[in-house]
Order: C-alpha cells, then sequence, then structure tokens
C-alpha cells in the first residue's frame, strides 16, 4: 500500500534520484539512437517512418520536459555557457549527425545516386544546423534575459531590506 | 522558515548576497533561497559558508525548539 509519508532516508532520496537521473539520459540517448537506426535501415520509407512515430513522441517529450524544466528554473546546464560560441559548435555537431545519416541513409536505398544522396545529406546537415542554432539562440536569449531580471529582482529585495 | 542568521553574519561583514555567493562558489539566488529557507544547503555548503562568515554551524544553522 502506498504511505504518504517517504519510505526512503535522505542517503536513500538521492541515490534514487541519481539512478532516476540516469535513466533519463539512458533513455535518452536509447531513444536518440534507436531513431538513428532505424533511418539508416528504412530510409525514407513511409512506413519505416510509421514505425517510428512512437520513439519519437516519446523522445520529444522527454526533451521538451527537460528543456521547459531548465528554462523556467533557471538553469543552463553544467559546463556549457550560454553563448553564441557554445550554440554554433553544438548545431554544428547536429548538422553533421544528421547530414551523415541522411547520406547513408540515403546510399543504403539508392546506391546508384552518390551525388544526389550526398546532396540530400549536405542539405539536410545545413538545414538542421539553421534550425538548431535558431532554437538554441532564442532559448539562450530567454535564459539570460530571465537571469538579468532575477538578478534585477535579488537587488531590489536587498536594497528594500537596506 | 526564514534564516535571519545568515543575513546578519553577512551584513556585519558588508557583504552582499552577490559576494557571499562567490566566495562559497554558488549561485547568488541559492544564497538567497538559503536566507528565504526554501532551500535546504548540504553540510559541505553550510560549512563553507560558515567559513567564510567565521561563525560556527550552530550559531547560523542550529535553531531552537518552540
Amino acid at each position: 500500500m502506498k504511505n504518504k509519508k517517504s519510505n526512503l532516508d535522505e542517503r536513500q532520496e538521492q541515490e534514487l534520484l541519481k539512478i532516476e537521473h540516469n535513466g533519463c539520459w539512458l533513455a535518452f540517448w536509447g531513444l536518440l539512437i534507436a531513431m538513428a537506426v532505424q533511418m539508416v535501415i528504412y530510409g525514407y520509407d513511409v512506413n519505416g517512418m510509421k514505425a517510428m512515430i512512437g520513439e519519437w513522441v516519446v523522445f520529444m517529450i522527454l526533451t521538451l520536459y527537460i528543456a521547459i524544466g531548465c528554462l523556467k528554473h533557471n538553469i543552463w546546464d553544467r559546463r556549457f555557457a550560454a553563448d553564441t560560441k557554445t550554440n554554433v559548435i553544438t548545431s554544428i555537431l547536429a548538422g553533421l549527425g544528421m547530414g551523415i545519416l541522411n547520406i547513408v541513409s540515403m546510399v543504403r536505398e539508392y546506391p546508384d545516386a552518390i551525388v544526389r544522396s550526398i546532396a540530400t545529406g549536405v542539405f539536410m546537415g545545413v538545414f538542421t544546423f539553421i534550425l538548431c542554432l535558431i532554437c538554441m539562440e532564442i532559448t539562450a536569449g530567454k535564459y539570460r534575459k530571465d537571469k538579468k531580471k532575477l538578478e534585477e529582482a535579488l537587488d531590489a529585495e536587498e536594497d528594500d531590506e537596506e | 522558515m526564514k534564516n535571519l542568521k545568515i543575513k546578519a553574519a553577512r551584513a556585519g561583514l558588508d557583504l552582499s548576497q552577490a559576494e557571499l555567493a562567490e566566495k562559497v562558489g554558488v549561485s547568488r539566488q541559492t544564497i538567497n533561497a538559503i536566507e528565504k529557507g526554501d532551500y535546504n544547503p548540504t553540510i559541505n555548503l553550510c560549512i563553507s559558508i560558515c567559513k567564510v562568515l567565521n561563525k560556527s554551524l550552530d550559531e547560523l544553522f542550529w535553531t531552537e525548539e518552540e
């Protein structure tokens, strides 16, 4: 039966949070790899894409939950700064990943059309880069704006108390 | 429950929240949340705060039962 009071003590609670944290990232990367593999296997086949919908929906819900939660609590990242340099590097990596994935997928599907496959891959890579950069710039901008607002509110609070 | 003792000790040394935060290596929001009683710091953070403010754990974090 469910207890209102937690069965866990402080240490166990920390351990559980760590396990849940690892589980969350395992699900994130597992879903991403599963979708990448399916993309390479099925390519642009409609049935293949339909088979991927479940993973895609779960992945998007997970991603949006993390992104919105972090923005709401004004948290960016443990190590990376919310600046354009980070956004550009991250977007390049995403674009490269998407481009290579598309080239491999297209070459598998159309082995005779190498140039067309590379062109599609480059287009998808550039498109992903631009889209990723726009999203990251918007969210980083919101993070910086919220942080500034928070700092101003704390300044005002400290001034009032003095 | 608000932690007015930290605020008083901080004011005694003429330190702002931002300055204390920088000295103990946390964000200013975290110091604010501790003072407002919205966040329970770990023992390591408590010790760091005590060291910077030259106070003991008892002086800053002990609360008498009412």
